[in-house]
């Protein structure tokens, strides 16, 4: 890749990625996958590993891209959906009065907590430091361990780490979520792009996985957020 | 990577007569079975989700289809390949063996649940679970498609952790929701490192790719991933968490059922990518050092828990230590001792966990109480903790017998220190049995005779104390544990048939070294 060629594709994983990775807000950050979808669906058209096959307009895709935004698509708005609506409502009629109790006991603590949380730039020093690490590592790792050109190992070890660091970094069960995701992203992205013989039904399966695994965090964080009237992780080991 | 654009491949290389590709036949007859195998469980898994109400017909229909299921993985012909659209399916015969006790052991839990609180969706997602694991034995040649349904197994099951018994009036407990959350990160960390070895290994072309993406690079992500799905230690944390807070029989399901499925994974990786053993000599000693302290890590975990659900999860991470080494020694005699342990598991956890179920029910005394006399409370309970326990540990004349026997055989060739790790995890773990006895099982009962009060003048029977009434125990639930145990017992006196087969099938692996590597 030419020095002063800008890969735009590249560009924009790289900085949804890393908002993901930053950012606390589900506002930004669901917005902020589905442009990551985009973008993997955008480099992979871009360098044509695979055969285009579907004409539409004057552009010429492979029907893999298709399927991966149309998954992109699913997966953001399965979570999005989770956001906007949160909580599964108990069947309250079927709860004692000690289950009731304990709901409107962790709606006060909850609404206590929101209210004492302000903005604090304190809680993004660390994740900001994760960034900075993912990027070196995504830039240094391409040339220790190579396993395709630069810009492919960039991508997916870019996707992998910061998927890693969101994980490990979550305070939320929707942010572990979305880590997760970008983790199935880069290994989806690693055998599109260097796997030898690419087979319809383990890229398939991988799609289906990433609508499962996006459904398991969906509906763990509605159960948590019904339950507890929060998704704050720290919640979950208090005594 | 050549840079070179490729096609997807979808293919059907079913033929005719002729030797035509035949085009017209979506499903050949020969995959008929095969399909059979995947689909009958999962749409009786849709079918009891539908009708998750009604408890007892749920359960019905769930264990005449496990049964159904059973008898059609009996008759399915062992080792005819076939391919459906570019996949390979195919049954061998350990892959028969486990899937037939895969629904035969879920169709006596589910039973089990007859009379026992279970959640809503406990029998659907068994039976999904069932569907699911049939899939990846049968699709045991298409790894990346196995190391995906693992995952995904893993994603279904975890609905399954918080799962609430219908209607229930109890809210679902956080450190549940902590559990359910750490399994699923950790499962599809696992699924991801797996995925990964296998595209790697898949590029892997000696002397072309850079030296980097060695086998040893890729042993080393399966090891992880598959640490991870088995529990071994250092990797356990998500198995005492989920039998600790989960209800007993969704761990079963998930430790027989995917971990077992798990196992069968990795020894048909080793037999499809025989560099991975061929190259990785060092890595492999490594290994068998590494199975063996994990299982005296797990037993001395076992061994400092205070709590009995804890204690019955870390024996389980014990045995997957023991497992690993034997799987790790690439010996004939080796690989039978680790197939045969993970034969064991597959019936003392769920021995174990119905057993648990039924010492947790309330039994007429206060719910603080500390109850330290369940095996005269609960005989038929009590038992089958104390021979499950057993069985896990290996002692006579159990199922584990034999299987540690082999371990121990193997264990012998290596030396010493071998053997002697080997057995100081099982008295560790023996201990950590003997404490469950003490502190659990034979202590003297709370319900010390009590002198008669004496009737005041004006007394009525309400002034009296109520009379309390200790229930027996569920009747299907005891024949279920009395089922297992039998089973268990009759394996443990006569283990010459299951040897033999397992032998049959661990000859014809191609990666297995005749002679043991000290």
């Amino acid at each position: 890749m030419p020095i002063f060629t800008i890969n735009w594709a590249i560009v924009s994983l790289a900085l949804s990625s890393g908002m993901v990775l930053l950012l606390r807000d589900w506002r930004i950050t669901i917005p902020a996958m589905l442009i990551n979808y985009l973008s993997v669906a955008w480099f992979l058209a871009q360098q044509q590993f695979i055969t285009p096959d579907l004409t539409i307009g004057e552009l010429t895709l492979s029907t893999t891209i298709v399927v991966k935004v149309i998954t992109g698509f699913a997966a953001s708005a399965i979570l999005g959906i989770t956001a906007v609506t949160f909580s599964r409502e108990y069947n309250l009629e079927d709860l004692d009065e000690f289950s009731l109790a304990e709901l409107r006991r962790a709606a006060r603590r909850a609404q206590r907590q929101r209210a004492g949380e302000p903005f604090r730039l304190a809680d993004y020093v660390v994740p900001f430091w994760a960034l900075v690490l993912a990027a070196l590592a995504s830039i240094a790792l391409p040339r220790l361990y190579p396993i395709g050109s630069q810009t492919i190992d960039f991508a997916w070890y870019w996707l992998g780490l910061t998927g890693l660091f969101t994980i490990v970094l979550a305070s939320d069960t929707l942010k572990t979520g979305l880590g997760l995701l970008l983790v199935v992203s880069s290994i989806d992205l690693v055998y599109t792009a260097i796997a030898s013989t690419v087979q319809v039904f383990p890229l398939a399966l991988l799609s289906l996985t990433t609508i499962v695994l996006s459904l398991s965090v969906a509906y763990l964080s509605g159960l948590m957020y019904g339950r507890l009237k929060t998704l704050d992780l720290s919640v979950l080991y208090k005594p | 990577m050549d840079g070179s654009r490729r096609s997807i491949s979808v293919y059907c290389t079913n033929h005719d007569h002729a030797g035509r590709q035949c085009w017209r036949q979506l499903i050949p007859a020969g995959c008929m079975s095969y399909v059979l195998l995947i689909t009958f469980p999962l749409a009786l898994g849709a079918s009891c989700f539908l009708l998750r109400h009604e408890t007892r017909l749920v359960i019905g229909v769930a264990v005449a289809a496990l049964i159904a299921h059973c008898a059609l993985v009996i008759l399915t012909p062992v080792d005819q390949p076939v391919r459906l659209l570019g996949l390979t399916l195919n049954l061998d015969p350990l892959g028969r063996l486990f899937l037939a006790g895969f629904p035969a052991v879920t169709a006596l839990m589910i039973l089990a649940t007859w009379r026992l609180p279970h959640g809503e969706h406990f029998v659907s997602i068994a039976l999904v679970i069932i569907g699911v694991a049939s899939a990846m034995i049968v699709l045991l040649q298409e790894p990346l498609m196995v190391a995906l349904l693992l995952v995904s197994a893993g994603l279904i099951s975890v609905l399954a952790i918080v799962d609430l018994p219908s209607r229930a009036s109890q809210l679902v407990e956080p450190r549940v929701i902590a559990s359910a959350l750490k399994y699923l990160v950790l499962m599809a960390l696992a699924g991801a490192l797996a995925y990964l070895g296998f595209v790697l290994i898949n590029v892997y072309r000696p002397g072309i790719t850079p030296d980097l993406i060695a086998p040893r690079l890729v042993l080393a992500l399966i090891v992880a991933a598959f640490g991870l799905r088995m529990a071994l230690v250092p990797f356990h944390s998500w198995l005492p968490d989920l039998v600790e807070d989960a209800s007993p029989l969704v761990s079963a399901i998930i430790v027989v059922v995917l971990n077992t499925t798990g196992l069968l994974f990795l020894i048909s990786v080793l037999q499809f990518f025989p560099t991975l053993v061929a190259e990785n000599e060092r890595g492999l000693a490594l290994l068998t050092w590494l199975g063996a302290i994990a299982a005296l890590v797990g037993a001395l975990l076992a061994l400092v828990q205070d709590r009995l659900r804890r204690i019955a999860g870390y024996l389980v991470v014990y045995n997957a230590g023991m497992i690993l080494f034997g799987l790790a020694t690439i010996t004939p005699a080796g690989l039978m001792g680790a197939v045969f342990e993970a034969f064991n598991q597959m019936l003392a956890v769920p021995l174990l966990m119905v057993s648990l179920v039924l010492l947790e029910q309330p039994d007429g005394r206060p719910p603080k109480a500390m109850r330290r006399d369940l095996l005269w409370r609960w005989p038929v309970a009590g038992s089958g903790l104390l021979c499950s326990c057993a069985a896990l540990i290996g002692l006579p004349p159990l199922s584990g017998f034999a299987s540690k026997m082999l371990l121990y055989q193997v264990a012998a060739h290596y030396g010493a220190p071998m053997i002697a790790l080997l057995i100081g995890a099982t008295l560790l773990a023996l201990l950590a049995l003997a404490r469950i006895a003490r502190d659990w099982l034979i202590g003297a009962p709370e319900d010390q005779p009590v002198a008669e009060a004496q009737v005041l003048l004006g007394a009525t029977e309400l002034d009296m104390p109520s009379q309390r009434r200790l229930t027996s125990e569920p009747f299907i639930a005891a024949i279920v544990v009395l089922a297992l145990l039998g089973i268990s017992l009759a394996i443990g006196l006569y283990p010459q048939p299951l040897i033999e087969t397992i032998a049959e099938v661990i000859r014809g692996l191609t990666f297995v070294r005749p002679d043991v590597v000290r």
